[in-house]
């Protein structure tokens, strides 16, 4: 993949070069290179169990490679440095699978403890930030309600909310539409889309939902759970036409051969 | 169970099989209705009884079967299985379709994953070894942690919220009074029953006061309001969080460069640790009104009198020592259920597990700070 090395060395944007993921013994996915472009939206995307999400939690820092390097504008993710380890955790907003909002707080409260914790704004200007951050994702006057009293397609935005609450450069989604009808779903992509343009975020997002990918993705990397490494990178548009039979296979929701059934 | 039952689990089993050779292969001839039998055969069962002799194929013949019950596929998967084992080959002649198509769904793909190994006993071993090892250490992490930080705590440093500090001061304290009332209230009057009884023998019944003062001061007020808090809240604690783990709400807490522990763990420690030596004391003179309240009844002490032979008999060292030991027994349990609830794995039996855990780490914890506390007063002859 020649396109590839040559967006090795991008000052902005994230680079990931050679990264092995694996716990113990069991291998996930290896020799992972690729780059995400700024202000774009970048979709991994490959079948349940694949390594996906471990690919998410390894680029946010959540678990660690023992090889290969992720670089966010030319800086490390993994250093011991506290100071430059903060520094780079504002910047990155993830929204998780389960949207982890903290069940012992209301959602004003879920989305000003970053910043409570992260500036030196005062009560008055969190507020209105946070009153800001809950109407860019449509629950305008939400703060007081508790996140279990919220809809799915509701939690979600107010995970949105709450990742986007220190003005982040780059958004981490996980699974952004498991569990969520086709309507409600596509609401929240088109949110994702308005966000991004808005707030000129760097969109990462793990999914398989065909109809998400083909509308969110500029870019899109495939994680091949046979050769344990990516297959294709690329516009999924590009890749359903002229991608691996796999990936294709995969993006038109057509079985593959026999031999390579999966057990569910 | 009477004999006719037996009798006639017998017959329906027979009737649903029957085993003849046909030219040398043994067939197994299923009929009647599979899903009405009580106790349907076992396919092992089967597969050990039947003499295949040099013969490498076994028929399943099902024609003469009332319906397609899934009970009978279930039987000969479980019966070609066995005579895989034996390198017996199973063929299937006359089953209804539908249980024919339930046994090919049912057969192994190509690529069906391999089972893991189970490791060897050394191995093992070595494995449970080396957790008792990183447990012992994680523990130790914990225990520094939480002394290291303590100074950002009492300074209003940390990376806690104030707000949070205040309902777990509320939830582990006012909230606790009702039960720590009752429990304490009935030990000092049991206390105070079993003394009087024994002590009226003797004529000894005013050192009746000397008994549940010293009993409720240095010993039982202390260990029953730690037993409550380890069970009420304790279990709270570990479960709340290992709710957090599962929800991944303790990933979002890390991804905005909060630690837990401080966030979590430090507040409710500090609420614990402030909150059980007065629930102690608070309960310690409970139990003695307990006291009081049975040597009025049965033994017709008035209060007062009571009251003048416990200033004689006690001295503040007592109450000391149960304070004291009820500072650490709040330690305990916060910092036993924080690291369980942290450490549960990610599922909903992990949380049940985790609370169940906490309480039985920490009444043994409890019991052994309790002893050697005993030890050591009586060395140092407190």
């Amino acid at each position: 993949m020649a396109e590839l090395s040559d967006n090795q060395n991008l000052e902005r944007g994230i680079v990931v070069r050679d990264l092995r993921l694996a716990f113990g013994d069991t291998l996930v996915q290896e020799a992972l290179s690729f780059a995400i472009h700024p202000a774009s939206i970048f979709v991994i995307m490959g079948v349940s169990g694949c390594g996906k999400s471990t690919l998410l939690r390894h680029m946010i820092d959540l678990a660690r490679a023992d090889q290969g390097d992720i670089v966010f504008d030319g800086m490390r993710l993994v250093t011991d440095d506290r100071l430059e380890r903060a520094a780079l955790q504002r910047r990155i907003g993830v929204l998780f699978q389960s949207t982890a909002l903290w069940s012992s707080m209301t959602v004003g409260e879920n989305v000003a403890l970053p910043m409570q914790l992260h500036t030196k704004m005062g009560a008055g200007e969190i507020a209105d930030q946070v009153a800001f951050k809950l109407a860019l994702v449509g629950l305008a006057g939400q703060q007081s309600r508790m996140p279990s009293e919220l809809s799915g397609g509701m939690q979600k935005r107010a995970g949105l909310a709450r990742a986007i609450a220190l003005d982040p450069d780059y958004l981490f989604l996980d699974e952004p539409s498991a569990g969520l009808d086709p309507i409600t779903s596509q609401r929240l992509d088109a949110l994702i889309m308005r966000l991004r343009d808005a707030l000129k975020l760097s969109v990462i997002a793990v999914t398989h939902e065909l109809p998400s990918i083909f509308t969110i993705a500029d870019d899109s990397i495939y994680l091949d759970n046979h050769s344990k490494t990516a297959i294709a990178h690329g516009d999924p548009h590009r890749l359903v036409e002229q991608g691996p039979d796999r990936v294709r296979a995969f993006l038109k929701r057509e079985p593959i051969e026999a031999e390579e059934t999966e057990s569910i | 169970m009477p004999a006719a039952f037996i009798v006639s689990v017998r017959e329906t089993t027979s009737r649903l099989i029957a085993v003849e050779t046909e030219s040398g292969t043994p067939v197994v001839h299923l009929s009647g209705d599979w899903g009405r039998a009580v106790r349907p055969p076992s396919a092992a069962h089967v597969a050990d009884t039947l003499d295949t002799g040099d013969q490498s194929r076994v028929v399943v013949d099902g024609a003469a079967l009332d319906n397609a019950h899934p009970r009978v596929a279930a039987f000969v998967h479980a019966l070609s299985q066995a005579l895989g084992e034996v390198d017996v080959s199973l063929e299937t002649r006359d089953l209804p379709s539908d249980v024919s198509a339930l046994i090919a769904l049912a057969s192994p793909t190509p690529t069906a994953t391999e089972q893991p190994r189970r490791p060897g006993l050394l191995a093992r071993v070595g494995r449970r070894a080396g957790g008792q090892a990183n447990t012992a250490r994680n523990t130790a992490n914990l225990v520094g942690h939480a002394l290291a930080l303590t100074p950002a705590l009492i300074s209003g440093r940390a990376q806690t919220r104030w707000r949070d500090f205040v309902e777990l001061v509320r939830e582990t304290g006012a909230a606790s009074l009702p039960v720590v009332t009752v429990v304490n209230i009935l030990i000092g009057a049991v206390l105070g029953f079993i003394g009087a009884v024994q002590l009226q023998t003797f004529g000894a019944g005013m050192y009746l006061a000397d008994l549940v003062g010293i009993a409720s001061a240095r010993e039982m007020a202390a260990i029953m309001t730690a037993f409550i808090m380890a069970g009420r809240i304790g279990a709270t604690f570990a479960a709340h969080l290992a709710t957090m783990e599962s929800n991944e709400e303790i990933d979002a807490l890390r991804m905005i460069g909060v630690s837990p522990f401080e966030f979590l763990a430090l507040p409710r420690l500090a609420a614990l640790s402030l909150m059980m030596p007065l629930l102690f004391l608070y309960g310690a003179t409970l139990a003695i009104v307990g006291g009081m309240i049975v040597a009025h009844i049965v033994l017709g002490t008035p209060p007062m009198a009571f009251v003048e032979r416990l200033q004689d008999a006690m001295s503040v060292s007592e109450f000391v020592i149960g304070f004291v030991k009820s500072i650490a027994f709040g330690v305990l349990i916060a910092l036993s259920s924080c690291y369980i609830g942290l450490n549960a794995g990610r599922n909903a039996a992990e949380v049940g597990r985790a609370a169940t855990r906490t309480v039985v780490v920490c009444i043994i914890g409890i019991i052994s700070i309790d002893a050697v506390a005993a030890l050591c007063t009586n060395a140092l002859g407190i």
